[in-house]
């Protein structure tokens, strides 16, 4: 918390913020409301998916598994789920885990999002990370979960902005993810754990 | 004088175990005996939870997790087939309504007096609008149900969670939150007032925590099947949520801080982490 470096870099921060303060403030004014926006129309066409009467169960998932391909950067969560381990696996193992980790992720996201057709989405804000992510700030209305805080946070890769963690009421998916397979990757290894990535995916169990 | 000794032992029970998180060796779990009183407050670190009682832990939540399977998410499917939705809101309503005292006093206690004001508002018109509290209009006027409990206030005037804690029966905790659980439970505050006999207050206790199983059947299952280690997913995502209740959920404060903890998790850096 009062890690001197952090502190430094705060005040290092501010005097900046001051001496640059309309360029300073231009470039910050720019970044979060794109971001802002593809998380305002992500949750535009996720509710026309859901609600379009066309598409029948099978078509409907497609479609919501090609817009989570899209719209996150899975390759950059994968890697922040393993830490320190990332290294731990060799090239072709890596691949394999973005790989594995995708379909895991965009099948549990298609899941979840199912389970959520009659809530509103009601995108309240975003706010610029000091290092220059950005966090989208949302609140689920109406349904089970009314008021649920969901926050997205989002980098820029070239041109467009991904997301890289969805963080429900303070939890953050990469955090938990990456808490579970640091006991996997320390207990049974890399092979292991892409083993175990693999089951689940083949897993027929996943929802409807 | 009944009443006194009871408060006593609720409060003195988990007290003890209050001792901060020893500096937990990650692979090494020592007993909860050999805990010592460390430094550190937070019990992240490099952003995973401490867990030095996980070997006791992970036994209980093994129980808790039989207990779940054999019993209550049996006896809650039940519920939820035979009661309709509409009563099981109300009823859902009507225990939240019950709680709101508690969170009152929480909110006095944590100095937030426009949330308490709310609260309060909430309470009056819930409980006359609402027919005792079965319904819910104040949600309607955008009079939104807080969710302080004696745990977070505690948190609040600095006392540390302790380290993580699964107790039997009742899941995921923390020695702080486990003093304010017992002391916060609905019906318990109610009985410690008023003088009702234990076979009264027991079945209205079942019929909350049945009705509130009942509400995630479908969440609890997803998640189970979802999860690599459903302890440790458990274990990680109860942590996150407890910090950022006692925090009080970003949205409230202009939270400077919160990002400087976030770095870590997002940037990777010995490589350079842009990109």
């Amino acid at each position: 918390m009062s890690d001197p470096r952090v502190r430094a870099a705060r005040w290092a921060a501010l005097a900046c913020a001051l001496l640059w303060l309309p360029g300073g403030a231009l470039a910050d004014e720019v970044a979060p409301g794109e971001a802002q926006a593809v998380i305002e129309k992500t949750v535009d066409e996720v509710l026309a998916i859901l609600r379009d009467p066309a598409r029948d169960a099978k078509t409907r998932r497609a479609a919501l598994e090609d817009l989570a391909t899209d719209r996150f950067d899975f390759r950059t969560m994968a890697r922040l789920v393993l830490a320190r381990s990332w290294k731990e696996l060799s090239v072709p193992q890596q691949e394999e885990f973005v790989e594995q980790f995708q379909s895991y992720l965009a099948n549990d996201y298609g899941n979840r999002i199912e389970r959520y057709d009659q809530e509103q989405v009601e995108v309240m804000g975003a706010r610029v990370e000091p290092r220059g992510d950005v966090t989208v700030k949302t609140k689920i209305v109406g349904g089970e979960n009314s008021g649920a805080l969901v926050d997205y946070r989002m980098r820029k890769q070239g041109v467009d902005w991904r997301i890289i963690d969805v963080v429900i009421e303070g939890i953050s998916l990469v955090a938990n993810f990456r808490d579970q397979f640091r006991d996997v990757m320390g207990r049974e290894g890399p092979v292991s754990l892409i083993e175990r990535l693999k089951e689940k995916n083949a897993a027929p169990a996943a929802g409807a | 004088m009944d009443a006194v000794r009871k408060a006593a032992t609720l409060l003195l029970l988990p007290l003890p175990l209050l001792a901060p998180p020893a500096a937990a060796d990650d692979r090494e779990a020592p007993a909860p005996a050999v805990v010592q009183a460390g430094d550190a407050p937070g019990t992240r670190q490099g952003g995973t939870p401490g867990d030095p009682w996980e070997p006791m832990n992970r036994r209980v939540f093994a129980f808790n997790e039989g207990v779940d399977r054999w019993f209550l998410e049996p006896v809650a499917t039940g519920w939820d087939r035979a009661v309709p939705e509409v009563a099981q809101r109300s009823i859902g309503n009507f225990f939240d309504n019950l709680a709101m005292p508690i969170r009152l006093a929480n909110e006095i206690l944590q100095a937030k007096p426009w949330r308490a004001y709310e609260t309060l508002w909430r309470i009056a018109i819930n409980t006359v609008g609402g027919v005792g509290g079965l319904f819910d209009p104040a949600s309607h006027f955008q009079v939104y149900e807080s969710d302080e409990d004696l745990g977070q206030t505690l948190g609040y005037w600095g006392v540390p969670s302790g380290p993580y804690w699964v107790v039997p029966l009742l899941g995921p905790s923390s020695p702080r939150d486990a003093t304010g659980l017992a002391v916060g439970s609905t019906v318990s505050i109610v009985a410690f007032f008023v003088p009702i006999p234990l076979y009264v207050t027991a079945p209205t206790t079942a019929v909350d925590v049945v009705n509130d199983r009942a509400a995630s059947l479908e969440t609890i299952r997803a998640e189970r099947e979802a999860a690599f280690d459903f302890y440790t997913a458990v274990r990680s995502a109860y942590t996150q949520y407890r910090e950022n209740r006692v925090r009080d959920r970003a949205d409230d404060e202009d939270d400077e801080d919160d990002g400087d903890d976030d770095e870590d998790l997002y940037y990777l850096d010995e490589e350079d982490g842009d990109e």
